[in-house]
């Protein structure tokens, strides 16, 4: 299979570069999200040789996602001078590699935070959360229209942003749900009786904003926010609220993403977003990005019990990632009933 | 004496993390190994207790469900509160008391729907009592912590 992919890799990279005396090395595929199989390999040719990265559709996906507007994020933060790596080139049909698929640069020597370590970033836990806070202040900042992506799915308009992801993550779990999910339907009535006020502007929304998202090297810098299959138009505050989550917080959710503390998190967020928090919104924002988790974990589990993607991160996401988010679901309301 | 189910598990896992993961090639199949071995490691916490969780959470919602059947106006929901809070599980295996479970969430989400549109706040509270139970019970401890 992998002699295959390389040879067909191979043949539609040398036509699309226009380079015939193309060669693919080193393909070997490496873990990037449930969503996408993920590959790097080297491309030599004209006498150059790049660091590549294949994101191809796998048999069945985790979440059903849209990928040109991910490659498209990826043209359009790449081009604000974001930490995000060149796109090269986006395939939707998939006859040359099976399925739709795109490529990008590789980011290389770096490192990538695993959710279960204590304290990955170490020594360079403030620097790297200064950077973390402020991309995504820089992300809301940015103007959707300016960027070319103002036709990405998502709400139009401010007053409809909240309910608009409600609803998208409901019908997940009415479709993926394999037995009844109390806490959740219970969280999905409570965010629905409750709506935060109307966005204060519609932003892109990256949609799994998170430590394990991004690449970083080992002076602490970022060098590249990964995993834009969610993107979509809505509330700044959607990302800052899944960001905070205590399921990517190694373990100490005074410190979000095991970086800063809250308190200045939130701050560098807003100096780099031009946003105020509004902190009862954000609060409906936290709570609603522990239900989406575990919209995305009910998927993982159907994924996985159905057969269609055995990978094991769908079982560990659709019973560990599942239990984690019906507690902290459960801890929040049940203190407000 | 035997080694119990969870040792296996346990010992598996180390063995797989430990000593087969960093021969694989690849950081993929590595990778993928050692995560196979945390999920090992994930079966043998709930070989002890999976029984126990769901036959507790079984018994909280029956409990329940005598409890706040009262606050029901519903008639019919009022009368399906009360024949399921005198059910009992027949079986011990998890598959039965999983397919009990699950029919009791089922009434749950109802119950709490209903509850929830009559301003009911010690019935809410009671409700929530018992999922935070539900939830502190089935959470999973990372390996290691």
């Amino acid at each position: 299979m992998s002699e295959d992919l390389t040879l067909r890799l191979q043949t539609y990279l040398a036509g699309k570069l226009g380079a015939r005396d193309l060669a693919v090395t080193g393909l070997a595929r490496i873990h990037g999200g449930a969503s996408r199989e993920t590959y790097r390999f080297r491309a030599a040719y004209n006498g150059r040789e790049r660091a590549l990265i294949l994101r191809r559709d796998p048999p069945a996906s985790l979440i059903e996602t849209e990928r040109a507007a991910e490659f498209r994020a990826y043209q359009a933060f790449h081009k604000l001078g974001l930490p995000v790596p060149e796109p090269i080139a986006l395939e939707l049909d998939g006859a040359a590699l099976e399925r739709p698929f795109f490529i990008m640069e590789e980011v290389q020597n770096c490192s990538v935070a695993s959710i279960m370590a204590p304290d990955p970033y170490r020594a360079h836990r403030e620097k790297i959360g200064e950077q973390f806070f402020t991309v995504l202040g820089k992300i809301a900042a940015a103007d959707p229209r300016a960027l070319g992506v103002e036709d990405f799915e998502g709400a139009r308009e401010p007053a409809q942003a909240a309910l608009h992801e409600v609803v998208r993550w409901e019908k997940v779990i009415d479709e993926d749900e394999r037995e009844p999910q109390p806490i959740a339907r219970a969280a999905i009535r409570w965010l629905k009786r409750n709506p935060p006020p109307p966005a204060q502007k519609i932003s892109v929304v990256h949609g799994d904003y998170r430590t394990g998202n991004f690449l970083f090297d080992a002076e602490g810098n970022i060098r590249a926010i990964l995993d834009w299959e969610m993107t979509h138009l809505g509330d700044p505050l959607e990302d800052l609220g899944w960001a905070l989550d205590p399921l990517w917080s190694h373990g100490d959710p005074a410190h979000p993403a095991g970086t800063l503390e809250r308190e200045t998190a939130l701050a560098v967020w807003e100096k780099a977003s031009g946003l105020k928090i509004d902190r009862a919104a954000l609060g409906w924002w936290e709570i609603f990005a522990s239900l989406k988790g575990a919209a995305i974990w009910i998927s993982a589990a159907r994924e996985y019990s159905d057969g269609r993607n055995i990978d094991a991160v769908n079982a560990f996401s659709g019973w560990f990632c599942l239990a984690f988010h019906n507690k902290v679901l459960a801890d929040k309301l049940g203190a407000l009933a | 004496m035997k080694p119990e189910v969870d040792q296996i598990l346990n010992t598996c896992a180390m063995q797989l993390i430990g000593a087969i993961a960093p021969l694989l090639p690849a950081s993929y199949s590595q990778s993928s190994a050692s995560l196979l071995g945390f999920m090992m490691m994930f079966c043998a916490q709930e070989y002890d207790r999976a029984a126990d969780i769901r036959a507790a959470e079984n018994a909280d919602m029956r409990a329940l469900f005598a409890d706040i059947a009262g606050a029901v106006n519903d008639a019919a929901l009022r009368t399906k509160l009360e024949a399921a809070a005198k059910a009992e599980d027949a079986s011990l295996k998890i598959s039965a008391l999983d397919a009990a479970n699950h029919g009791l969430r089922k009434l749950l989400i109802e119950a709490q729907t209903h509850i929830e549109t009559l301003g009911a706040r010690d019935a809410e509270k009671k409700i929530w009592s018992v999922l935070r139970a539900a939830a502190d019970r089935r959470v999973l401890k990372m390996p290691g912590s």
